[in-house]
């Protein structure tokens, strides 16, 4: 029997399913050929009958339509007052949809940082939520107790929007029963076990401090520009974008946008500083430390470097 | 007089839901209400940000359009701090724009709108097994190609802005990257090959011979012309939608509007009649006029907002959301936009008319748009963009030295009004600033536009419009209703304030 899925869009741009519908290798198409992934619901791209629709749904609620995966795209909206009026279906809430099926599912997945940790409208008049996590806070709409029919928590493929490699990669392998070591936000480490930063093409210019001050440049964009990159943890430098470009490589800084603060209340484009030190440090570094490392490097930087000649 | 009745329909693949609730007399669709059923808040959720959030922020409005939002935020903040872009900058804005455009038309009809040639309403049609061969969701061909071809247009985007969707790339005074000649390169590339296949699957012929069509018979000795413009993308569309009825259905107001957009850089090679490629206007039974931004309006009336009566210039526009549920008069998270105090629909047949494009003037001249008319003129769209995309990418390529960038110095105070064209029509951010922070934030999406529910005065929306006389074979699969939605390409994610309509799957409730 086919493996099977559910996708739902809450909350949310629609993004996610945008930046999958671009995967190249292997392609969307081929990935679900290859694995006999049956795509039971998608909302851009289905065209059941609103009766047929109906049907597939009564169901799965009911236990007669066994589901594999629920994959929930967008917040959930709880607002206003914790009533989920904001976002209607069927005339009720869409949150009493998304319990429904996540108690049927085998697993549940949340594509994107909104559906992760509700990203967008958390502490809006909206009272988003992501699904298991609010923010850093555990419990989010399912709560953190929850698990799914197989055993597992929301596996959180955060990102706006997530690449698509992520998603494809985590349906591979719940769909062929390969372990995900997941960190404490319960996001897999093959793809959130490594900071933006690394792989960054601006990388040396990091190194020896040279930073820029303004858009248009090659240098870094940690100090000034309000680049996440050696903050957040992801992998758009990893696996890249478009076959081998990202953000912070072109030049506009990472947002963090893979982190359940997204999108932080500080302005973008501008990094908070004490002494012209950002304010937030890579994890796990001690400031004192750090500052003597960069006061070196800026005086070891080289002419190339403060130059601007290489390129990025 | 047989029954009426009260359908309420859900519609997907609109990027978002939304929910349509139709009146039927004697069969036929007599009254109609739009509703979008989801508020995400965007606009209150910019107030007190820092002065360029909106380019971060306002992109993750809509998936599916964020390049276009984010050239209608970054136009809102040149236009409050007077930056002036450097001509590449404004290319590689254009360039950027025009990729989005062209793959959302393109997965547009194939994906959500000529997928409904493959339901089981049309299993009488004697085109139906081709349909079904073609657009079954995840397996046809035509849908399997569009898939692998409009992916690599999104390539051009995230060479010049790192990723698709979302990237932040444009800024005020100009943008903060451009590719390499390798790179350039590699864009012009993907353009010649998606033209190539443009031209094989989706015209049948080539851009120029398609350009020759300039009347209604043009296009029907076009159709009947070889086969392969007969069973390509456009030949099968208009015979499928003629013989299934579609001609006719879906006509609406007749009031269109165009913001305008692609600004034309100093000393290109590509020309236009105005100062942008795509032009700006406003037609009313069919007389043309300038478009001015200040006669733009928005109607909370039958919204689920509060706060004020009549209409408010999105300069003062207010956004307090009022969950009153179904009482009253209030029906949709969507306001009502309006155009010197009438609805307009928008997009691109509205951009063919402001342009004066012979063959759409002839077809709507004939007879008012419809749900046919609309959804060629955004099958046929790429074909008016591919030469300047084409030229702009060799301009970038043969400057000495590409402009990025003009800084602005640090915006804190003023407002502006960012104006450009989504795929799907006219798209406005308007933006007050004051000390550095976000005072006041507006956005007008095009399906906004389009799926406008009533205004102060009572007037329906473009496509409650459209919908009347709309015939209804089947009360539990009205397809018709669909086809006349979506030839307006509907962007429910991106209907502002309102986003992802909540699908009823009610029964149809009769009403006597």
């Amino acid at each position: 029997m086919s493996f099977s899925v559910y996708w739902l869009q809450s909350g949310g741009c629609g993004g996610d399913t945008m930046a999958l519908l671009s995967a190249s290798s292997p392609s969307l198409l081929d990935l679900l050929s290859a694995l006999d992934i049956e795509v039971l619901w998608h909302p851009s791209l289905s065209n059941l009958s609103a009766g047929e629709h109906q049907a597939l749904l009564d169901a799965i609620i009911s236990g007669r339509r066994p589901l594999d995966v629920l994959v929930v795209e967008g917040a959930v909206i709880r607002g206003p007052a914790g009533t989920g009026l904001f976002d209607r279906w069927n005339g009720r809430p869409k949150k009493d949809l998304i319990a429904e099926l996540a108690h049927r599912a085998g697993f549940v997945v949340a594509a994107g940082t909104c559906a992760s940790f509700g990203g967008l409208g958390v502490g809006a008049e909206i009272e988003a939520t992501g699904l298991q996590f609010k923010g850093h806070e555990p419990g989010g709409f399912l709560g953190s107790g929850f698990r799914s029919a197989r055993g597992l928590p929301v596996l959180n493929l955060s990102g706006c929007p997530v690449h698509a490699e992520v998603v494809l990669g985590a349906l591979s392998a719940l769909a062929e029963g390969v372990r995900l070591d997941l960190d404490g936000l319960n996001r897999p480490l093959e793809w959130f076990g490594t900071l933006v930063h690394q792989g960054c093409s601006r990388n040396e210019y990091h190194e020896f401090r040279v930073e820029e001050q303004d858009f248009g440049g090659r240098g870094c964009l940690f100090f000034h520009m309000g680049c996440h990159g050696p903050l957040a943890y992801g992998p758009c430098n990893k696996l890249l974008w478009s076959k081998g470009t990202s953000k912070p490589r072109v030049g506009v800084p990472c947002f963090g946008c893979t982190e359940p603060d997204f999108p932080q209340r500080s302005p973008f484009f501008v990094t908070p500083n004490v002494e012209g030190i950002p304010l937030n440090l890579p994890p796990g570094v001690r400031r004192a430390h750090y500052m003597v490392y960069k006061g070196m490097a800026a005086v070891a930087a080289p002419e190339r470097l403060t130059e601007r000649q290489n390129r990025v | 007089m047989g029954e009426r009745r009260i359908l309420d329909i859900p519609l997907n693949r609109a990027e978002g839901d939304l929910e349509i609730r139709v009146e039927v007399a004697d069969g036929v669709v007599v009254d109609a209400w739009s509703a979008g059923t989801m508020y995400r808040g965007i606009e209150n959720l910019l107030i007190d940000r820092g002065a360029l959030d909106g380019l971060v922020i306002t992109p993750r409005v809509c998936g599916i359009c964020s390049t276009t939002h984010l050239t209608a935020a970054v136009r809102a903040l040149d236009d409050a701090s007077g930056a002036k872009i450097p001509g590449d900058a404004v290319r590689l804005r254009n360039v950027a724009l025009m990729a989005e455009h062209i793959q959302s038309d393109i997965r547009q009809a194939v994906l959500m709108y000529m997928v409904d040639f493959a339901v089981s309403a049309y299993r009488a049609h004697p085109m139906f097994d081709e349909a079904v061969a073609r657009y079954t969701p995840l397996r046809g061909s035509s849908c399997i190609e569009t898939l692998q071809q409009t992916k690599k247009l999104l390539d051009i985007i995230g060479l010049i802005g790192g990723q698709w969707p979302h990237s932040s790339y444009m800024v005020p005074g100009g943008v903060v990257h451009a590719p390499d000649r390798i790179g350039l390169m590699r864009c012009r590339q993907i353009v010649r090959d998606f033209r190539s296949w443009y031209e094989q699957k989706v015209l049948g012929c080539s851009v120029e011979r398609w350009r020759e069509v300039g009347t209604a018979a043009g296009l029907d000795a076009w159709l009947e012309e070889n086969p392969s413009q007969r069973d390509s993308e456009v030949g099968f569309f208009l015979r499928f939608a003629r013989q299934a009825g579609l001609t006719g259905l879906g006509r609406g107001h007749g009031n269109f509007l165009s913001f305008g957009a692609l600004d034309l850089p100093a000393d290109t090679r590509v020309k236009a009649p105005s100062a942008t490629l795509i032009a700006a206007g406003f037609i009313q039974n069919g007389a043309l006029a300038p478009f001015d931004q200040g006669e733009v309006t928005e109607h909370i009336a039958s919204s689920w907002f509060e706060g004020y009566e009549g209409g408010l210039h999105p300069f003062e526009g207010l956004t307090r959301p009022y969950a009153s549920g179904p009482d009253g008069g209030r029906y949709s998270w969507a306001k009502a936009p309006r155009y010197r105090g009438l609805p307009a629909e928008t997009g691109p047949l509205a951009e063919f008319l402001m342009a004066g494009n012979p063959l759409f003037s002839d077809l709507v001249g004939r007879g008012g748009p419809d749900a046919v008319i609309r959804e060629l003129a955004r099958l046929v769209r790429p074909a008016s963009l591919m030469d300047a995309l084409d030229t702009w990418l060799e301009e970038l390529l043969q400057a000495e030295t590409v402009e990025l960038y003009n800084p602005p110095g640090e915006i804190t105070d003023g407002r502006g009004a960012g104006l450009t064209q989504a795929a799907r029509g006219a798209l406005g951010h308007w933006i007050t600033l004051s000390g550095g922070r976000i005072e006041r934030y507006q956005i007008i999406t095009p399906t906004a536009w389009n799926a406008s529910p009533r205004d102060s005065a009572g007037i329906r929306g473009p496509w409650e419009e459209a919908l009347l006389g709309t015939p209804i074979a089947d009360p539990d699969n009205p397809v018709a209703v669909g086809h006349v939605i979506r030839s307006f390409d509907p962007c429910l994610v991106c209907s502002v304030h309102a986003v992802r309509g909540g699908q009823s799957l009610g029964r149809a409730t009769l009403q006597v």
